[in-house]
Protein backbone atom coordinates (compact mmCIF):
# COMPACT_ATOMS: atom_id res chain seq x y z
CA UNK A 1 0.00 0.00 0.00
CA UNK A 2 0.99 3.50 -0.70
CA UNK A 3 2.27 4.98 2.37
CA UNK A 4 0.13 7.92 3.63
CA UNK A 5 2.51 10.26 2.67
CA UNK A 6 2.75 8.95 -0.91
CA UNK A 7 -0.79 9.00 -0.83
CA UNK A 8 -0.88 12.97 0.04
CA UNK A 9 1.87 13.80 -2.64
CA UNK A 10 -0.34 12.09 -5.24
CA UNK A 11 -3.33 13.97 -4.05
CA UNK A 12 -1.12 17.24 -4.32
CA UNK A 13 0.04 16.54 -7.69
CA UNK A 14 -3.28 15.92 -9.07
CA UNK A 15 -4.71 18.62 -7.58
CA UNK A 16 -1.70 20.86 -9.59
CA UNK A 17 -2.20 19.00 -12.70
CA UNK A 18 -5.76 19.98 -12.65
CA UNK A 19 -4.74 23.04 -12.01
CA UNK A 20 -2.82 23.13 -15.30
CA UNK A 21 0.92 22.97 -13.77
CA UNK A 22 2.82 20.84 -16.07
CA UNK A 23 5.98 20.20 -13.32
CA UNK A 24 3.47 18.28 -11.52
CA UNK A 25 2.57 15.93 -14.40
CA UNK A 26 6.68 15.89 -14.65
CA UNK A 27 6.63 14.81 -11.51
CA UNK A 28 3.81 12.11 -12.10
CA UNK A 29 6.15 11.05 -15.20
CA UNK A 30 9.41 10.77 -12.63
CA UNK A 31 7.42 8.45 -10.06
CA UNK A 32 5.33 5.93 -11.88
CA UNK A 33 6.91 5.31 -15.12
CA UNK A 34 8.98 2.74 -13.87
CA UNK A 35 6.21 1.04 -11.92
CA UNK A 36 3.58 1.33 -15.48
CA UNK A 37 6.85 -0.25 -17.48
CA UNK A 38 7.42 -3.15 -15.48
CA UNK A 39 4.19 -3.97 -14.90
CA UNK A 40 3.70 -3.88 -18.37
CA UNK A 41 6.59 -5.68 -19.18
CA UNK A 42 5.62 -8.42 -17.00
CA UNK A 43 2.29 -9.16 -18.40
CA UNK A 44 3.47 -8.40 -22.11
CA UNK A 45 7.04 -9.45 -21.47
CA UNK A 46 7.98 -7.62 -24.57
CA UNK A 47 10.08 -4.48 -24.25
CA UNK A 48 8.53 -2.78 -27.45
CA UNK A 49 5.20 -3.60 -25.85
CA UNK A 50 5.89 -2.27 -22.46
CA UNK A 51 7.00 1.08 -23.99
CA UNK A 52 3.86 1.15 -26.46
CA UNK A 53 1.69 0.89 -23.07
CA UNK A 54 3.63 3.13 -21.24
CA UNK A 55 3.35 6.09 -23.55
CA UNK A 56 -0.44 5.28 -24.15
CA UNK A 57 -0.85 5.41 -20.15
CA UNK A 58 1.36 8.80 -19.65
CA UNK A 59 -1.34 10.20 -22.22
CA UNK A 60 -3.86 9.16 -20.78
CA UNK A 61 -2.75 10.19 -17.71
CA UNK A 62 -2.49 13.70 -18.89
CA UNK A 63 -5.86 13.82 -21.11
CA UNK A 64 -7.88 12.25 -18.47
CA UNK A 65 -6.74 13.46 -15.33
CA UNK A 66 -10.35 15.63 -15.04
CA UNK A 67 -12.48 12.48 -15.23
CA UNK A 68 -10.31 11.01 -12.12
CA UNK A 69 -12.00 11.81 -9.05
CA UNK A 70 -10.04 10.67 -6.15
CA UNK A 71 -12.62 7.69 -5.38
CA UNK A 72 -9.88 5.47 -5.07
CA UNK A 73 -5.78 6.15 -5.23
CA UNK A 74 -4.22 7.78 -7.93
CA UNK A 75 -2.20 4.66 -7.65
CA UNK A 76 -5.22 2.14 -8.43
CA UNK A 77 -6.08 4.50 -11.61
CA UNK A 78 -3.12 4.59 -12.98
CA UNK A 79 -2.42 0.81 -12.40
CA UNK A 80 -6.09 0.16 -14.03
CA UNK A 81 -5.38 2.16 -17.04
CA UNK A 82 -2.19 0.21 -17.79
CA UNK A 83 -4.02 -3.19 -17.42
CA UNK A 84 -6.59 -1.82 -19.96
CA UNK A 85 -3.68 -0.69 -22.55
CA UNK A 86 -1.82 -4.25 -22.09
CA UNK A 87 -5.06 -6.07 -22.51
CA UNK A 88 -5.62 -4.03 -25.80
CA UNK A 89 -1.95 -5.30 -26.73
CA UNK A 90 -2.33 -8.35 -26.39
CA UNK A 91 -5.87 -8.99 -27.74
CA UNK A 92 -4.34 -7.43 -30.83
CA UNK A 93 -1.62 -10.06 -30.58
CA UNK A 94 -2.53 -13.60 -29.71
CA UNK A 95 -5.57 -15.33 -28.56
CA UNK A 96 -5.61 -16.66 -25.38
CA UNK A 97 -4.83 -20.33 -25.03
CA UNK A 98 -7.13 -22.33 -22.66
CA UNK A 99 -4.73 -23.80 -19.63
CA UNK A 100 -6.72 -25.44 -16.97
CA UNK A 101 -5.14 -25.24 -13.32
CA UNK A 102 -6.54 -28.32 -11.95
CA UNK A 103 -3.30 -29.71 -12.58
CA UNK A 104 -1.72 -27.28 -10.11
CA UNK A 105 -2.92 -29.73 -7.06
CA UNK A 106 -1.60 -33.01 -5.87
CA UNK A 107 -3.61 -36.61 -5.64
CA UNK A 108 -5.41 -36.78 -2.88
CA UNK A 109 -6.98 -40.66 -1.82
CA UNK A 110 -10.92 -40.52 -1.02
CA UNK A 111 -10.38 -38.93 2.45
CA UNK A 112 -8.36 -35.88 0.80
CA UNK A 113 -4.52 -37.45 1.96
CA UNK A 114 -1.75 -36.74 -0.67
CA UNK A 115 -1.28 -39.57 -2.38
CA UNK A 116 2.15 -39.14 -3.99
CA UNK A 117 5.70 -38.20 -2.86
CA UNK A 118 6.66 -34.48 -2.34
CA UNK A 119 9.53 -33.77 -3.36
CA UNK A 120 11.23 -30.21 -0.95
CA UNK A 121 13.19 -28.57 -3.39
CA UNK A 122 12.82 -25.31 -2.15
CA UNK A 123 16.21 -25.27 -0.31
CA UNK A 124 18.21 -26.14 -3.11
CA UNK A 125 17.47 -23.52 -5.36
CA UNK A 126 19.93 -20.84 -4.62
CA UNK A 127 22.79 -22.42 -7.37
CA UNK A 128 19.74 -22.69 -9.93
CA UNK A 129 18.33 -19.66 -9.23
CA UNK A 130 20.45 -17.50 -11.77
CA UNK A 131 21.09 -19.99 -14.82
CA UNK A 132 19.20 -18.92 -17.61
CA UNK A 133 17.65 -22.58 -17.99
CA UNK A 134 15.68 -21.59 -14.42
CA UNK A 135 15.20 -17.99 -15.15
CA UNK A 136 13.59 -19.20 -18.92
CA UNK A 137 11.47 -21.63 -17.51
CA UNK A 138 9.50 -19.58 -14.59
CA UNK A 139 9.32 -16.75 -17.52
CA UNK A 140 7.70 -19.04 -19.60
CA UNK A 141 5.68 -20.73 -16.65
CA UNK A 142 4.13 -17.47 -15.55
CA UNK A 143 3.10 -16.48 -19.46
CA UNK A 144 1.31 -19.67 -19.90
CA UNK A 145 -1.21 -18.50 -16.95
CA UNK A 146 -4.66 -17.26 -18.22
CA UNK A 147 -4.85 -13.47 -18.04
CA UNK A 148 -6.94 -13.49 -14.81
CA UNK A 149 -4.41 -15.35 -12.39
CA UNK A 150 -1.34 -13.76 -13.98
CA UNK A 151 -2.23 -10.12 -13.35
CA UNK A 152 -3.26 -10.85 -9.54
CA UNK A 153 -0.31 -13.20 -9.37
CA UNK A 154 2.32 -10.27 -10.75
CA UNK A 155 0.57 -7.28 -8.78
CA UNK A 156 0.81 -9.30 -5.32
CA UNK A 157 3.87 -11.68 -5.62
CA UNK A 158 5.91 -10.21 -8.23
CA UNK A 159 5.33 -6.42 -7.83
CA UNK A 160 4.81 -6.61 -4.25
CA UNK A 161 1.21 -5.20 -3.41
CA UNK A 162 -1.33 -6.12 -1.02
CA UNK A 163 -4.22 -8.08 -1.55
CA UNK A 164 -6.40 -5.05 -0.61
CA UNK A 165 -4.62 -2.63 -3.16
CA UNK A 166 -5.14 -5.94 -6.01
CA UNK A 167 -8.46 -5.77 -4.73
CA UNK A 168 -9.21 -2.66 -5.37
CA UNK A 169 -6.97 -1.89 -8.55
CA UNK A 170 -8.89 -5.23 -9.90
CA UNK A 171 -12.35 -4.20 -8.60
CA UNK A 172 -12.14 -7.53 -6.56
CA UNK A 173 -13.04 -9.14 -3.58
CA UNK A 174 -9.91 -10.03 -0.84
CA UNK A 175 -11.58 -13.71 -1.13
CA UNK A 176 -11.92 -13.41 -5.07
CA UNK A 177 -8.18 -11.68 -4.87
CA UNK A 178 -6.78 -15.09 -2.53
CA UNK A 179 -8.40 -17.57 -4.70
CA UNK A 180 -7.17 -16.28 -8.16
CA UNK A 181 -3.52 -16.29 -6.47
CA UNK A 182 -3.54 -19.37 -4.85
CA UNK A 183 -4.51 -20.82 -8.28
CA UNK A 184 -1.52 -19.26 -9.56
CA UNK A 185 0.87 -20.41 -6.78
CA UNK A 186 -0.57 -23.91 -7.08
CA UNK A 187 -0.43 -23.92 -11.32
CA UNK A 188 3.31 -22.51 -10.76
CA UNK A 189 4.84 -24.82 -7.83
CA UNK A 190 4.00 -27.77 -9.99
CA UNK A 191 5.73 -26.52 -13.32
CA UNK A 192 8.77 -25.65 -10.83
CA UNK A 193 8.56 -29.20 -9.15
CA UNK A 194 8.23 -31.00 -12.45
CA UNK A 195 11.38 -28.94 -13.36
CA UNK A 196 13.58 -29.48 -10.25
CA UNK A 197 12.56 -32.75 -9.94
CA UNK A 198 14.08 -33.53 -13.51
CA UNK A 199 16.94 -31.19 -12.87
CA UNK A 200 17.90 -33.77 -9.89
CA UNK A 201 17.43 -36.70 -12.30
CA UNK A 202 19.45 -35.18 -14.17
CA UNK A 203 22.23 -34.09 -12.21
CA UNK A 204 22.19 -37.88 -10.39
CA UNK A 205 23.17 -39.49 -13.09
CA UNK A 206 25.65 -37.10 -14.07
CA UNK B 1 -7.71 -34.08 12.14
CA UNK B 2 -7.67 -31.89 9.00
CA UNK B 3 -7.08 -33.78 5.49
CA UNK B 4 -3.58 -32.82 3.35
CA UNK B 5 -6.39 -31.15 1.11
CA UNK B 6 -8.05 -28.48 3.50
CA UNK B 7 -4.68 -28.02 4.65
CA UNK B 8 -3.41 -27.27 0.99
CA UNK B 9 -6.74 -25.06 0.27
CA UNK B 10 -5.57 -22.68 3.64
CA UNK B 11 -2.30 -21.88 3.05
CA UNK B 12 -2.88 -19.11 1.12
CA UNK B 13 -4.67 -17.42 4.53
CA UNK B 14 -1.91 -18.88 6.32
CA UNK B 15 0.68 -16.79 4.98
CA UNK B 16 -1.97 -14.04 5.37
CA UNK B 17 -2.01 -14.09 8.45
CA UNK B 18 -5.93 -14.25 8.26
CA UNK B 19 -7.01 -17.92 9.65
CA UNK B 20 -8.42 -17.77 12.79
CA UNK B 21 -6.51 -18.58 16.01
CA UNK B 22 -8.06 -22.23 16.00
CA UNK B 23 -7.60 -23.21 12.40
CA UNK B 24 -4.18 -21.93 12.62
CA UNK B 25 -3.38 -24.17 15.29
CA UNK B 26 -5.01 -27.33 13.74
CA UNK B 27 -2.82 -26.57 10.11
CA UNK B 28 0.02 -26.74 12.63
CA UNK B 29 -0.93 -29.74 14.06
CA UNK B 30 -1.59 -31.46 10.74
CA UNK B 31 2.04 -29.99 9.74
CA UNK B 32 3.75 -31.81 12.33
CA UNK B 33 2.83 -35.32 11.66
CA UNK B 34 2.91 -34.97 7.60
CA UNK B 35 6.17 -34.93 5.73
CA UNK B 36 4.38 -34.43 2.11
CA UNK B 37 2.38 -31.11 3.20
CA UNK B 38 5.62 -29.54 5.08
CA UNK B 39 7.23 -30.02 1.70
CA UNK B 40 4.20 -28.53 -0.07
CA UNK B 41 3.98 -25.87 2.36
CA UNK B 42 8.12 -24.92 1.32
CA UNK B 43 7.85 -25.19 -2.06
CA UNK B 44 4.66 -23.05 -2.38
CA UNK B 45 6.29 -20.57 -0.31
CA UNK B 46 9.53 -20.66 -2.30
CA UNK B 47 7.62 -20.25 -5.83
CA UNK B 48 6.39 -16.83 -4.69
CA UNK B 49 10.05 -16.04 -3.72
CA UNK B 50 11.87 -17.88 -7.12
CA UNK B 51 9.40 -15.69 -9.22
CA UNK B 52 9.65 -12.52 -7.46
CA UNK B 53 13.34 -13.03 -7.50
CA UNK B 54 13.24 -13.90 -11.30
CA UNK B 55 10.96 -11.00 -12.68
CA UNK B 56 12.07 -8.15 -10.71
CA UNK B 57 13.26 -5.71 -10.77
CA UNK B 58 12.42 -4.48 -13.78
CA UNK B 59 14.73 -1.64 -15.00
CA UNK B 60 13.58 0.78 -17.99
CA UNK B 61 16.08 -0.01 -20.15
CA UNK B 62 18.30 3.28 -21.19
CA UNK B 63 17.10 3.63 -24.92
CA UNK B 64 13.73 3.17 -23.54
CA UNK B 65 13.70 5.63 -20.94
CA UNK B 66 15.09 8.21 -24.20
CA UNK B 67 12.24 7.61 -26.28
CA UNK B 68 9.25 8.27 -23.18
CA UNK B 69 11.39 11.13 -22.45
CA UNK B 70 11.26 12.41 -25.85
CA UNK B 71 7.12 10.95 -26.35
CA UNK B 72 6.19 12.88 -23.45
CA UNK B 73 8.21 16.26 -24.51
CA UNK B 74 6.69 15.93 -28.25
CA UNK B 75 3.20 15.13 -27.28
CA UNK B 76 2.41 16.20 -23.89
CA UNK B 77 4.59 19.26 -22.90
CA UNK B 78 4.51 21.20 -26.27
CA UNK B 79 0.48 21.21 -26.04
Amino acid sequence: MPTQEEKAQDEMLVRDMKAGQMEAFDKIFELYQRKIYALAFNMTRNQMDAQDVTQEVLLTIYRKIDTFQGKSAFSSWVYRITLNATYMKLRTKKKEQYVSLDEGLPNFNHAGFQNEKVSDWSKSTDSLLFSNETKGIIEKAVELLPEKEKVVFILRDVEGLSTEKVGDILDLTIPAVKSRLHRARLFLRKKLSNYFDEYQTRSSKK
Amino acid sequence: MICCKECIDLLCDYFEGTLDPDTAASLEDHFKDCPPCVSFLETYRQTSDLCRKTLTPVEIPEPVQIKLRDFVKNHIQSR
